[in-house]
């Protein structure tokens, strides 16, 4: 973009300032939730009564920084989390008592950012992208489930249909809860393409249409917090956890990648029939070289990996397809017409994943790619377990992420240690813990 | 704070003061036969002011149609400033979109700057906006629908605001980002897409559809 523009800000900070000033006194806003986001992903919230809002939009509200760490805290430290006017909006659910949410940026008091906030990290790489002319463009299904309100902790979760793949029946009776849900969604500003039901019972996906990639790292926060309120209102609960139930597939989380150049679609070839440019080729062959340092970001929990370890179309190797059902990456076929459509679609995160740290690596190291002119692999015929295996679980994978070069360059020692640390405590918790698989093929055999 | 430019010598002190008074920020341009303030501003302003006493080259006439004639500069409403004197000769009396005759006050200025904006724009930036049952009230940010507030956000809004208040006419991409956003963004020029996409589903079904897409050009706004 020109320096022309970054000149003028037409509609600069004041605008949105004096913007949400101005709507929480005209709507009756009681409290803003200002958000921010661990290094897990998981969304944290702290709530102002709207007579601190305007000292918070112009000097921040301090907070531990700590609580960013995830479920391995070390000591406290004073951080400041300033929130973006951007990103003002007033939440659609609970009508009686309305309340907005901003997301912040955490930063120092010294006011650098901090190191260990996720959304700033994705924020430096679509910076570094767009110093090179690149914004990156991304589309996402988000797979779920919704069951009945939980039973004890470690029950097996009941479904609420024996719905299938597309089916449209009155047994399907998440019908109005994806309604809801889409109503919710589009209400704050988050389209959405399609919503089906899926393959195993009380699953669902809803396809979310393509944004910018800080926006859609935003719009998967929202989504998830949405889906949950919606499912509440009706009396189930709705979950991310990759894989809830062992005889059905679980949930996935595509993401559809494109790069821009200004208005042209990078990964679009006008010169040739294949369905991804030299630039395309290059940004692809940049993530699957490094789809194995990224599997702990785009696969985070133990329980992950059960969904990639037990096949129903999961990928378990380092490979892409026009054609296949179960590669790593699938690249839709050219359409006439679709230049703005070219993509790939990754196909092995899921929705618990921290969608700006995944977004952050796959950009870098696409953008590696790019750079350092990646040759693209062969293409895999039909569904051929060929190419490299994926991680097997979450200690191979975070063993790969911390000896990441790239992981360490592009989310810095903060994020990846903090990240680590959270995996490692993960990982040991699980080792000693005794299951339901140990206790029924153990304890009469031995 | 909105730009207002002015053009000519006579009187432009006391313009600038009454401008600014009315929460304008008044920039002087050179006599240089430029029409920007500053070389290579690509924004627009709010208005115009041309003080046609003693203006000789470019004459007024000759100023309006080059103001008409810009890409930028072609939407922005223009007021010309005659002294009595000059209105027997006639001279500038058919130009702009509103004539002012020297002296006059804060107040008269005012009215007459709304007068040149409903001229150009069919409306009042400080009137509220109907469209059917949609409401849009430019003073305090709010839209409604059936008179149900609808959340936007800010640039969601901005961008609603722009369409309204531009009726019937196509805008590029470009031209909506360079008016409406004015700085970089992370999506490019596709953020135009995505927000119209958004605003549009906020709009709902009855108001969606007036934020036209007309192909390879960009978006329109049908008011009727």
């Amino acid at each position: 973009m020109t320096d022309r523009r970054r000149a003028h800000t037409v509609n600069g900070v004041t605008g949105h300032r004096e913007f949400v000033l101005r709507t929480v006194e005209e709507r009756g806003v009681k409290f803003v939730r200002l958000w921010f986001i661990d290094v897990l992903g998981l969304l944290k919230s702290m709530s102002i009564p709207v007579s601190e809002l305007e000292s918070a939009l112009e000097e921040g509200v301090g907070l531990d920084g700590s609580s960013l760490e995830g479920a391995s805290r070390q000591r406290e430290h004073d951080v400041i989390a300033h929130p973006d006017p951007r990103t003002f909006q007033v939440l659609p659910w609970r009508p009686d008592s309305l309340v907005a949410r901003m997301f912040c940026a955490v930063r120092q008091p010294d006011g650098e950012p901090f190191g260990g906030d996720s959304r700033a990290a994705l924020c430096r790489v679509l910076d570094q992208a767009a110093g090179l002319g690149y914004t990156m463009q991304v589309g996402c299904e988000v797979e779920f489930f919704i069951f009945a309100p939980l039973g004890p902790n470690g029950a097996v979760p009941v479904t609420l249909d024996d719905g299938a793949y597309f089916d449209l029946t009155p047994l399907d009776v998440g019908s109005d809860f994806r309604r809801r849900t889409i109503d919710y969604l589009e209400q704050m500003g988050i389209p959405v393409k399609a919503s089906h039901h899926e393959v195993a019972p009380s699953q669902h996906e809803i396809q979310l249409a393509h944004d910018d990639a800080l926006s859609m790292a935003d719009a998967v926060t929202t989504f998830r917090i949405a889906v949950k309120e919606a499912a509440h209102e009706l009396g189930a609960y709705a979950t991310f956890m990759p894989k809830p139930l062992e005889d059905h597939p679980g949930s996935g989380m595509h993401l559809h990648i494109s790069l821009f150049e200004g208005d042209r679609n990078a990964f679009h070839d006008a010169e040739s029939d294949e369905p991804l440019s030299p630039t395309g080729r290059a940004f692809l062959a940049g993530v699957l070289a490094h789809a194995c340092e990224l599997t702990a970001v785009t696969n985070q929990w133990i329980n992950s990996y059960r969904r990639l370890a037990t096949g129903f179309e999961a990928p378990a190797t380092v490979s892409w397809t026009r054609r296949g059902a179960a590669a790593l990456v699938r690249v839709p076929s050219r359409r006439p017409g679709r230049v703005a459509g070219a993509r790939f679609e990754l196909r092995s995160p899921d929705p618990a994943c921290n969608p700006y740290l995944a977004l952050s690596l796959i950009l870098a190291a696409g953008l590696r790619g790019i750079e350092r002119g990646y040759e693209l692999q062969a293409e895999s015929i039909e569904d051929a377990a060929d190419g490299v295996l994926l991680p097997q679980d979450l200690r191979e994978a975070t063993d790969l992420f911390e000896r990441s070069e790239l992981a360490r360059e592009t989310l810095g020692d903060r994020l990846v240690d903090a990240y680590v640390a959270n995996k490692r405590r993960e990982t040991d918790d699980e080792r000693r813990t005794v299951t339901e698989f140990d206790r029924s093929r153990y304890l009469r055999l031995l | 704070m909105s730009d207002a430019w002015i053009y000519g010598e006579h009187g432009g002190e006391a313009t600038s003061r009454l401008l600014a008074e009315l929460g304008f920020s008044p920039h002087r341009v050179a006599a240089n036969g430029t029409l920007r303030p500053v070389a290579g501003e690509s924004r627009a302003p709010a208005l115009a002011v041309i003080l046609a006493s003693g203006l000789e080259q470019p004459s007024c006439a000759e100023l309006c149609a080059r103001l008409a004639a810009d890409d930028d500069l072609g939407e922005v409403p223009v007021l010309v400033a005659l002294a009595s004197g000059a209105l027997a000769a006639g001279v500038g009396v058919a130009e702009g979109h509103e004539l002012l005759v020297e002296p006059f006050s804060a107040a008269e200025l005012q009215a007459r700057i709304a007068r040149a904006r409903r001229a150009v724009n069919g409306i009042d930036h400080d009137d509220v906006v109907r469209v059917g049952s949609l409401e849009m009230n430019l003073a305090t940010y709010q839209v409604a629908i059936d008179g149900k507030p609808v959340d936007f956000t800010y640039m969601e809004y901005e961008l609603l605001k722009f369409l309204v208040t531009h009726p019937k006419r196509v805008f590029s991409r470009e031209a909506l980002l360079n008016r409406v956003w004015g700085y970089d963004y992370y999506g490019g020029a596709r953020t135009v897409d995505v927000h119209v996409r958004r605003v549009r589903a906020k709009l709902g079904s009855e108001h969606a559809s007036r934020i036209k897409t007309v192909r390879s050009v960009g978006y329109r706004w049908e008011g009727t």
